[in-house]
């Protein structure tokens, strides 16, 4: 009787586990997989930090996957930036490019980035002594194999956090592009002649 | 398993042991239900603890910093973050002292961990606030951390603190009889295995989505990472391109030949020790050292499979 119980739950589990693994991952697992997973086995396997994926790709080559950093400064640039994770190393320096990370790669709505920047950057007040601060995430490309030169730090966020009566405010920057639309010249398209206006009056 | 075997099982626990079943079922039986000794657990248990302990002090400079009240990843922020169903302990500490506290117990409870005090409410005990820390900033949770909570969960399955603990000299010292092999040890030990086989598979299997574990230049990738990298081997890999390709295409094929041969018995034994020192390679390489010793710690119960029956019977 006990070893069938054991059975059951055993079996349980690793039903769990595997769907786990296929829901967690970017394997573009199926709705229903999803909706089973998240029924019948997220409500004990999440507590207990039990619902992973285990997607340790450790690299994929993508820009994403390079070492990223945060800095963080007074928007007025009286005192000199904060450097995050700074001087340390090992796993504690990993835990803030993991930080750092997740705020520059939140998908492309990037509510939950804004969210952990503002909360980040207001952490930072004290520090900076204001509460008007901007806020980056550096990303180091990796070097180019061929030249053995990497290229320059690019930003891959930033945004400033302001405290204003009581209320944080983040105004990300946005790229040039989506702020002011490039749009073509009118003089480049080809116009009709307008023809002479015989009263003498201009369009 | 052996008919002494049998005979002893069924008297440590009656129902429990595996019966004389043919096919799919005896295996099955004989995989979670034959008696097995502590020793693998002991040891699982120790390293686990040191791990612990490890992943803890990553914390422990930046803990007001991060979860203090004037913290950067304030509780409202970790909940946003955190699936449903996500719960910490750690919320509860609304001031500095309440977190410190809170982290202190975690350091307390690995240290009982390790040394076998308590083992059984220890082991409980830290995985359950080890779950609770990551959920409070799941955002630094890496992959050492994710194996850390599988390893704690197995370890209070099983019966760790049986031998070589603070546990057994007291258990000793009122008279009570030497450790048993028991069905515990056994489910505790074939989870280990399960997990350590799902992680290697999960991970090649994230991996060759990625061109560059094809192309051979994935350890390049990982050399690049001029911050987070351990050993650097850019020049190396600059000055020949089938070492990079070589070292690329070994740790996808030593996770494919992992996650497949723990299941025969003529392969099992072997790839846990190569696992013990190939794991800790790839995460030097990687950059990530303290899961490369998490998975080597998965490898614990099935390279000393030999020793440790040896030593028990």
């Amino acid at each position: 009787m006990a070893c069938a119980a054991i059975t059951v739950g055993l079996c349980v589990y690793l039903c769990g586990l595997l769907l786990s693994i296929v829901g967690n991952t970017g394997s573009g697992s199926s709705a229903v997989v999803r909706v089973v997973k998240s029924r019948l086995f997220a409500a004990w396997l999440v507590p207990a930090w039990l619902d992973l994926g285990f997607e340790h790709r450790l690299t994929w080559g993508v820009p994403e996957d390079a070492d990223h950093a945060l800095e963080i400064r007074g928007q007025s640039g009286n005192r000199p930036p904060l450097p995050l994770p700074g001087p340390t190393g090992g796993e504690r320096a990993a835990r803030w490019r993991r930080l750092a990370r997740s705020i520059a790669s939140d998908g492309e709505e990037g509510e939950n980035s804004a969210i952990l920047a503002t909360a980040v950057a207001a952490g930072t007040f004290d520090d900076l002594g204001t509460e008007d601060v901007r806020i980056r995430v550096l990303r180091s490309p990796v070097a180019d194999r061929a030249t053995g030169t990497a290229p320059p730090v690019e930003q891959a966020y930033a945004a400033r956090v302001r405290r204003i009566a009581g209320d944080l405010q983040l105004i990300k920057d946005e790229p040039r592009g989506e702020v002011a639309p490039l749009s073509q010249p009118a003089a480049r398209e080809p116009q009709p002649t307008p023809a002479a206006d015989p009263t003498g009056a201009k369009p | 398993m052996s008919p002494n075997a049998i005979r002893r099982a069924e008297a440590d626990a009656p129902g429990l042991a595996p019966a004389r079943v043919p096919g799919l079922a005896g295996t099955w039986l004989n995989f979670w239900f034959t008696p097995a000794p502590a020793e693998p657990l002991a040891v699982v248990r120790m390293l686990t603890a040191t791990l612990g302990l490890l992943l803890a002090w990553s914390y422990a400079g930046d803990l007001q910093t991060w979860f203090g009240p004037q913290g950067m990843i304030p509780v409202e922020t970790a909940r946003q973050w955190r699936p449903a169903f996500g719960v910490s302990l750690f919320d509860l500490a609304a001031t500095s002292s309440a977190v410190t506290a809170s982290f202190a117990t975690l350091v307390v409870v690995f240290i009982l961990l390790g040394v076998g005090f308590m083992t059984q409410a220890a082991a409980i005990v830290a995985a359950v606030l080890w779950a609770s820390l990551l959920h409070r900033g799941p955002m630094l949770a890496g992959p050492a951390d994710d194996c850390l909570a599988v390893l704690l969960w197995c370890v209070a399955l099983g019966p760790s603190g049986q031998v070589w603990s603070v546990d057994r000299l007291l258990a000793d010292r009122l008279g009570h009889g030497p450790a048993q092999p028991t069905v515990r040890a056994c489910i505790a030990v074939g989870l280990l295995q399960v997990h350590a086989a799902a992680i290697a598979a999960a991970g090649l299997l994230s991996q060759l989505k990625g061109d560059v574990w094809w192309d051979g230049t994935a350890a390049w990738w990982l050399a690049g990472r001029a911050d987070s990298r351990l050993v650097d081997l850019t020049a190396a890999f600059t000055g020949s391109e089938y070492l990079m390709n070589l070292v690329t295409h070994a740790i996808t094929g030593f996770e494919a030949v992992f996650a497949a041969g723990l299941w025969f018995t003529a392969t099992q034994t072997p790839l846990a020790r190569a696992g013990l020192v190939a794991w800790p390679l790839i995460g030097l390489v990687a950059g990530e050292p303290l899961w490369g010793f998490a998975m080597g710690i998965f490898c614990v119960p099935l390279a000393g499979r030999g020793l440790f029956t040896a030593r028990a019977a």
